[in-house]
């Protein structure tokens, strides 16, 4: 095993020597445990273990009403839980055919973008950590946390949303939000120059990340790794360009995909994501129909106030609704079926496919996460490499270790 | 989808990278790695002169939403009497299964009294859904969220706990869009 710049003195004769990685440590976010055999401080094995969080998610649909279960999905994609909502109501959408208003689908695609910014920060804050860097984890959080208030204005949560509901969302934005969320975006770009000021070319995280990690775009197919680190090998494989759900068709973006696929390269296909995201969420706050909520609430007395006055007013536009079709929370039953929704996580393809047999349960309810295809990418990766490059690389997948157990 | 725009965004990011990799390869001088630390140092340093943006805590309390996931709370009619029904939805919507005990009985007059309502807020885990099924708009959620306490038994609150006074009520009502007044 050759690796450029590093010489190993083989005079001695040295055994294989098998670490154990965890379960309980700072690098793995989460619980992960990686039995490593080291040769020196070079990889020669790997072998992931996980399960140390399963949580039956899958099980847990059988058991519960589909509104009752709606909240424990939250728990599992803590990081980026608007996509598993998008993913679980979608489905259910598809299954009893609910139609659903413009306004919501919009805030829908905003809500998400967000997301994904939020998700982005925390990977690029916690990846920096993990390569010694400090500070940069402080400015991350300092924009993830204004993310965080919108989200809480809007949603009352932080990080647990519980937000969408079949057929809409739970209450309409408060008034004055997206102003909020335009103040947000106008000045993230500083921020993440902030950022590339500090890192994109520092030569200390250049040395550590450019041509460590290779990924082919072949491995990339054999373990189904999708998401940013299925982009950084070039291949622009995005669900929201190649099959465009929620509103994406409507808004103008690319896809930033890069060369080499080695760590640096993720980590550069990422940032580029960021920028793009904010590009998606201007342009979702200048279509969204009906605009602030104070103007939708504006129309809606009008209506009302010329009902009271005994005219027959022209009813509110139908994609100005927060909520399209009401339906009953407690008894909601949709009709037999099935129906599988993909979309575009932070982390890459994450999907839910729900079998309804027309009772308030689900018969089955299979997820589909990016983090455990994209993990088990790692022994592969690994191999051959020294045992200090494993937490760039590992961090580099941006894995979440309860979406990989479920 | 678009190829074009899809090959352009592809080169544009090919050449960026390129660009970066030649210009910053290790070999590529002492120099120039040094005004990058340069750079990073400065920004950095930028930050001694700026506003702390933490708040702190016990001082200071954060300004929470309206819409704020914290202690769960019964209100009350405008005059301070019980306005849950004892329908039991809450209970029946809740993801932790026996989280929310509820008894009622019907007086003479047929109207529900509730005897028994119990949350234990040990285990909930403010999703909020008990909040939006309830039809007398009872059960909500209070921007409150210092809940700590010595043992689990103090987290399980009764009747007695949860409801707030009349006035706390129309206050919250007020806020949040509802018709204050309830009778």
């Amino acid at each position: 095993m050759e690796i450029p710049g590093v010489t190993i003195n083989r005079d001695l004769d040295t055994e294989d020597m098998v670490v154990n990685i965890g379960p309980q440590h700072p690098s793995t976010h989460g619980v992960l445990r990686l039995i490593t055999t080291l040769n020196g401080e070079v990889v020669k094995d790997m072998e992931p273990v996980i399960g140390y969080l399963h949580r039956g998610k899958e099980k847990m649909a059988e058991s519960r009403s589909y509104f009752q279960y709606q909240p424990t999905i939250d728990r599992v994609e803590y990081l980026s839980s608007f996509y598993d909502h998008y993913a679980f109501v979608a489905s259910l959408e598809s299954i009893a055919k609910l139609k659903v208003p413009k306004r919501v689908e919009y805030i829908r695609m905003i809500t998400m973008e967000l997301n994904r910014i939020s998700s982005h920060l925390l990977w690029f804050g916690t990846f920096l950590l993990d390569l010694g860097a400090t500070s940069p984890l402080f400015y991350a959080f300092r924009e993830r946390e204004e993310i965080f208030k919108l989200f809480e204005d809007l949603t009352g949560a932080r990080m647990m949303y519980n937000y969408y509901r079949f057929g809409g969302v739970t209450q309409d934005i408060p008034a004055g939000w997206l102003d909020q969320v335009r103040k947000f975006i106008d000045k993230a770009p500083k921020m993440f120059d902030e950022y590339e000021a500090i890192v994109s070319k520092n030569p200390i995280i250049l040395d550590r990340t450019v041509g460590h990690g290779l990924m082919t775009k072949d491995q990339c197919m054999e373990y189904g790794v999708t998401g940013p680190s299925l982009r950084a090998c070039g291949i622009a494989q995005d669900l929201r360009k190649t099959n465009p759900y929620c509103v994406y068709d409507e808004v103008d973006f690319d896809v930033p995909i890069a060369t080499r696929g080695d760590v640096y390269d993720r980590y550069i296909v990422r940032m580029a994501e960021m920028r793009e995201s904010l590009r998606i969420i201007r342009q979702g706050l200048a279509q969204i129909p009906g605009g602030d909520t104070a103007q939708v609430n504006a129309a809606k007395k009008a209506i009302e106030d010329a009902k009271k006055r005994g005219e027959t007013p022209e009813e509110l536009n139908p994609d100005w609704l927060s909520m399209g079709q009401k339906v009953n929370l407690m008894v909601f039953k949709p009709p037999a079926g099935e129906a599988i929704t993909m979309v575009e996580s932070p982390r890459g393809f994450l999907g839910c496919y729900i079998i309804s047999d027309g009772t308030p349960k689900a018969y089955r309810c299979k997820w589909r996460g990016a983090s455990f295809s994209n993990l088990s990418a790692l022994p592969s990766l690994m191999k051959g490499h020294l045992y200090p490059d494993l937490m760039a690389i590992f961090g580099s997948l941006d894995v979440i270790l309860p979406e990989v157990d479920r | 989808m678009d190829n074009a725009s899809q090959d352009k965004a592809s080169t544009d990011k090919a050449s960026q990278a390129e660009g970066v990799n030649k210009s910053t390869l290790p070999t590529g001088g002492v120099l120039s790695g040094m005004v990058e630390i340069g750079r990073g140092m400065g920004t950095v340093l930028k930050h001694y002169f700026r506003e702390p943006v933490t708040l702190e805590y016990p001082e200071v309390l954060p300004d929470l939403s309206d819409r704020f996931h914290g202690r769960l709370a019964l209100l009350t009619k405008s005059d301070g009497t019980d306005l849950c029904v004892g329908c039991k939805a809450c209970a029946r919507v809740c993801p932790c299964d026996d989280l929310i005990q509820i008894e009622m009985h019907r007086d003479d007059n047929k109207k529900p009294v509730v005897d028994i309502f119990t949350i234990d807020m040990g285990r909930c885990i403010f999703c909020g859904n008990c909040t939006e099924v309830c039809p007398v708009d009872c059960i909500k959620m209070l921007p409150d969220f210092e809940l700590a306490d010595y043992s689990r038994e103090a987290l399980v609150l009764d009747k007695r706990d949860l409801t707030v006074s009349g006035k706390e009520s129309d206050d919250w009502r007020a806020v949040r869009g509802f018709d204050p007044h309830v009778e």
